[in-house]
């Protein structure tokens, strides 16, 4: 963006400076980011949408073979199987994690000093390593004894087959996902915090009782977050990999999730690493990128209507 | 005048020192062992047992002027990729025997005919199967390392509660063993407290194949057959053996409860009447619950042969490996007679401090194989683990291997998969082999023709 | 729900009042017991996980809560087994490097995209947001490749010096706290002849110190959990991170099959304990940053 062009398109000779300056220095704080996304994002990216056209195995030069890749994708049955899992299960996991969130940082907001060590057990499940998340909850979740059937029988319930029963593993899954709601709790308690106390008061003297205000003050003032949140869980939903992996397809032999389990991700990377096929990964890659794009700008489109911004 | 002699000078210095390099070449074909130095580091493979360490220090020992390092804990295919598609490789790698071929084809791996002719490495020692794993049209690119089989446990308190001998435990008949996998189940208040027989899918249906005279892929390693009619009767078969414990989800359900590696294992808690299972567990169980009542028999095909699944590993060297002599080294050094039978030594020597039991070790070396079992593990002093060597030993012989193929991984998951879409109920074995057939072929073709 | 957290009195209260204050105290309790039933079922797993731990060969999937005996070697072979300590440090180092620099470079970012405003800043920012949509595998060849070239392989900068650039995601989330601060500040201060970086110093960075504060962790922590890049990455074992420790040690004892499990779960804890306790430790320095930026007018 050249001096000259700016300086032409502008009316007023005085403000076109201003807004020059303006310009410029906006591009000057975001230059590091313009700088990294051109060495690691932008030229990786032209090179495995140029791989996503080849046949490759990494320890040969890539063949091109042009759209055979996305053809094949179009017939793969386990590829629709993986693209289904995945979607299935943002579509469960993040509303309710959006809920459950929202409402442990409610509570904890209204507990004043107390919230430090009840935040610290929230955020606990984050800190611990994927691995150990899935060793853990592979062994929570079975159906004979595991901690949470066995917490169900307490209320008479008997619990389904969580590991064994392919409709159930998703399920599980998101049982066990929810258990690491700590960070959007904790995004959500700060969010919170930031809301002027005068809005609250404000609202008060004109007579609004709780439920009003939360739904005409709470809510916008943190829409903002929850419309991060919102973006935020649904691209890392749909990209689930490591505590599945780790249950399901590392060394283990359980075969109720060798359809159900198979998230996108787990598919890709075994194409990529298991298969050596890069080409087909890559191509894979770039459907999941085309599909999250889409849901974001659609989501963004309509955040304009319902989010609120102070200062934008 | 003068460039020209000074040119003949050099000539002549280049020629004499060429023939000198040359006579030395010839002159000393096997290296010496002081000779062999660097580094070599390799990928893989673990130092966590005498087995290993004892190797590892013959191999010190013996090229004192060679550094070697581990990248400790199982072979990790991404690092191993990325190191190789960074062209900085690990001098050496230890690899599944099933894998190898993928990488060999591809170029990843380099022959290793120079290697075996330099350390007079003799391969008619090792069981053929194993070599056959690791060579690609007629060049050897692995040292097979380790041969571990296949054979039955039995729980044989529950073949006396079921009125059954040892003898009656076979695998041949296969109207037979469904009977014996009814007698043995036991159920409780509408589930299973005890399973009769455990065929152990998905991921031994490559045996319960073999066992139906049929093969999952041709011996050339190019031709899949996982819809072939053995194969498919075959997985038939072996999944109608979970219906005496109710289904499927049933069977694993239960099964996973099991304390596998505990003193209250499976057979001590009367939780599975007999199943096929791999080696190691013999001696896990030599550990635990010496005194359960277990014995061990051979898995038998249906003509009443013995039969088993081998699997192991093999040491090979990458293309572009910083040290090609000090890793055949490694290679010839690690899977030599004298290295088993000096790690064998030692096992039998901390097992007898401990008051283990010891059950041995299984080197794809076979003449290292039949020394430890002749002259170093002697009765253990507990007549089920000295019948379960015995067993362990006749099962050796009867080991086979899927060929070499390139597809490895894309071959298995193919089966794999197809067993378990049979085991979930969403096809038929007919359906879910015939799928199966496709891709498997699919990829096989496709990796074979980029050779 | 009421959602204030403070109340001020300076007269006494009226009957109604009394009867407000009663009832919110009640909530209260409610509150707090809710939470502590909702921390019994957080904590619970990882309880088991420690005290699965502690437990011997046999008893590690029991269901018992304490472990008798108590197998505090465990620990010992954990400890004895690797360099954990060197590990610990390791982490440690990159953690803040990787933390410290994305904070401070997408706190800068971020700012470029809030109060400025051009032609294509939004076009330019919904890029920033595209790139957090391309999954991770299938640039990480191209990359590694990169490093390759700079030599750089086997050494911790990968795991760190990309935050240099900054990052999608907490690039959206700062920008998304700087948006909520209103514009007459940076305008007033401008009329004062302040410059943009001022502008960013004194007023943004301050303001906004909560979201930057959970920017830090997170990175930390994101940092501290990695597994992937440093197990493409890093070659020595004296150079690894702890999940890469961790993992080791999980292949090592899982040698032939015999998964001891008892181990893993030891080292796990290992793992884990360390970013509990910073966490607890930085959370209560969160707790003021709360305190001191929400309740301005």
């Amino acid at each position: 963006m050249s001096t000259q062009s700016v300086l032409a398109r502008l009316p007023f000779g005085r403000r076109a400076t201003l807004q020059q300056r303006e310009a410029l220095a906006g591009i000057a704080f975001i230059s590091p980011w313009i700088i990294g996304f051109f060495i690691f994002t932008a030229g990786p990216m032209v090179i495995s949408l140029g791989l996503s056209l080849t046949e490759y195995d990494v320890l040969r030069p890539p063949t091109f073979i042009g759209l055979e890749n996305y053809q094949r994708m179009l017939g793969d049955p386990r590829l629709m199987t993986s693209l289904y899992n995945s979607i299935y299960y943002a579509l469960l996991h993040v509303p309710l994690s959006i809920i459950f969130a929202l409402s442990l940082a409610l509570i904890l907001n209204n507990v004043g000093k107390a919230a430090g060590f009840f935040r610290t057990a929230f955020y606990l499940p984050s800190v611990t390593p994927a691995v150990a998340i899935g060793t853990l909850w592979l062994w929570l979740l079975n159906p004979r004894v595991g901690l949470i059937n066995r917490g169900l029988e307490v209320f008479g319930i008997q619990g389904p087959g969580w590991t064994t029963d392919p409709n159930w593993i998703k399920p599980g899954i998101v049982l066990m996902s929810l258990w690491s709601v700590g960070s959007t709790v904790i995004i959500y308690l700060a969010a919170l915090r930031n809301v002027p106390n005068d809005l609250y008061e404000a609202a008060n003297i004109d007579g609004a009782n709780g439920w009003q205000q939360f739904r005409h003050v709470t809510i916008p003032m943190i829409s903002g977050a929850i419309f991060f949140t919102l973006i935020v869980n649904i691209i890392s939903s749909l990209q689930i990999f490591t505590e599945v992996y780790t249950m399901y397809f590392g060394n283990q032999t359980n075969n109720a999730a060798a359809s159900a389990g198979l998230f996108y991700n787990i598919y890709l990377f075994r194409q990529a690493f298991e298969f050596l096929n890069f080409g087909y990964a890559s191509a894979m890659a770039w459907l999941l990128f085309v599909i999250i794009m889409i849901l974001t700008f659609i989501q963004l489109r309509l955040s304009k209507r319902w989010v609120y911004y102070e200062g934008g | 005048m003068k460039q020209s002699v000074t040119l003949r000078r050099l000539t002549q210095f280049a020629t004499v020192t060429a023939i000198a390099l040359a006579l030395v070449a010839v002159l000393a074909p096997v290296q010496a062992q002081d000779e062999i130095s660097g580094e070599v580091n390799v990928m893989g493979f673990g130092t966590g047992d005498e087995i290993a360490t004892e190797r590892v220090d013959l191999f010190r020992e013996t090229y004192p002027n060679v550094e070697v390092s581990f990248t400790e804990g199982a072979l990790d295919e991404q690092q191993f990729l990325t190191a190789v598609a960074s062209g900085t490789p690990p001098d050496a790698v230890y690899i599944d025997r099933a894998l190898l071929s993928t990488y060999a084809v591809r170029g990843a791996l380099q022959p290793l005919t120079q290697c075996i002719e330099d350390m007079g490495i003799d391969m008619s020692i090792f069981r053929q199967a194993a070599v056959e794993q690791v060579t690609i049209n007629g060049e050897i690119y692995g040292i097979p390392d380790f041969w571990n089989n296949i054979y039955l446990m039995i729980n044989t308190a529950a073949v006396e509660e079921a009125g059954l001998t040892l003898d009656d435990i076979s695998t041949t008949d296969w109207d037979r063993l469904t009977e014996l996998n009814e007698a043995l189940t036991r159920i409780e208040n509408g589930r299973v407290t005890r399973i009769g027989f455990d065929p152990k899918l998905p991921e031994f249906f490559p045996l319960w194949v073999r066992a139906n005279g049929g093969q999952l892929l041709s011996d050339d390693g190019r031709t899949a057959m996982l819809n072939s009619p053995e194969a498919v009767e075959a997985l038939e078969y072996a999944f109608s053996q979970h219906e005496p414990s109710g289904g499927r989800a049933e069977f694993m359900a239960f099964r996973d409860t099991w304390d596998f590696f505990g003193s209250n294992n499976q057979i001590v808690a009367d939780q599975v009447g007999f199943w096929p299972m791999e080696q190691w567990y013999m001696n896990v169980l030599a550990d635990v619950s010496p005194d359960a009542p277990i014995a061990f028999k051979a898995f038998t095909d249906r003509e009443g042969n013995p039969i088993s699944m081998a699997t192991g590993s093999a040491w090979a060297i990458p293309t572009n490996s910083a040290n090609y002599e000090g890793a055949c080294a490694l290679a010839a050094t690690m899977t030599s007679t004298e290295a088993w039978i000096r790690a064998a030594q030692k096992r039998a020597e901390l097992r007898a401090e401990s008051g283990t039991i010891n059950t041995g070790v299984s080197p794809a070396n076979a003449e290292a194989e039949e020394i430890i079992f002749t002259e170093i593990v002697g009765p253990t002093g507990n007549e089920v683990f000295d019948q379960g060597i015995a067993v362990l030993r006749e099962v050796q012989e009867a080991g086979f291997a899927i060929p070499a193929n390139p597809a490895g991984n894309e071959f298995r998951q193919a089966w794999m998969d197809a067993v378990n879409r049979v085991l979930n109920g969403e096809q038929t074995a007919q359906e879910a082999l015939d799928q199966a057939q496709a891709e498997a072929q699919a990829a096989l073709d496709s990796a074979w023709s980029r050779q | 729900m009421s959602a204030i957290t403070q109340t001020r009195t300076t007269y006494a209260p009226s009957a109604r009042e009394r009867a407000r204050n009663r009832r919110r105290l009640f909530f209260r309790i409610i509150y707090i017991i809710l939470l502590l039933g909702f921390t019994v079922i957080f904590i619970a797993p990882f309880v088991w996980l420690v005290s699965a731990s502690l437990k011997s060969r046999a008893e590690v999937f029991s269901p018992d809560l304490i472990p008798d005996p108590i197998m505090w070697q465990n620990y010992i072979r954990v400890w004895e087994a690797a360099p954990l300590l060197r590990w610990l440090g390791n982490s440690l180092w990159v953690g803040l490097l990787a933390a410290t620099t994305v904070t401070l470079s997408c706190s800068l970012i971020a700012f470029g995209f809030s109060y400025f405003r051009f032609k294509g800043r939004d076009t330019l920012f919904n890029l920033v947001l595209a790139t957090m949509m391309l999954p991770g595998v299938v640039t990480m060849i191209p990359v590694f490749m990169i490093w390759q070239s700079l030599g750089l392989v086997n050494t911790h900068a990968p795991l760190w010096a990309m935050n240099l650039f900054g990052s999608a995601f907490y690039i959206f989330m700062i920008r998304q706290f700087y948006l909520t601060l209103p514009r007459e500040l940076f305008e007033a201060a401008r009329v004062d002849g302040a410059g943009y970086f001022h502008m960013w110093r004194h007023i943004a960075l301050p303001l906004t110190r909560t979201a930057l504060i959970v920017v830090f962790v997170f990175e930390f922590k994101a940092s501290w959990t990695d597994l992937l890049k440093p197990l493409i990455y890093l070659r020595s074992p004296q150079l690894y991170t702890l999940p890469l420790g961790l993992k080791t040690i999980l292949d090592r004892f899982g040698q032939g099959g015999e998964m001891e499990w008892e181990v893993v779960m030891a080292a796990s804890v290992i793992v884990t304990l360390p970013m509990i306790i910073i966490f607890f430790l930085g959370q209560r320095y969160f707790l003021e940053g709360i305190a001191t930026t929400g309740l301005k007018g």
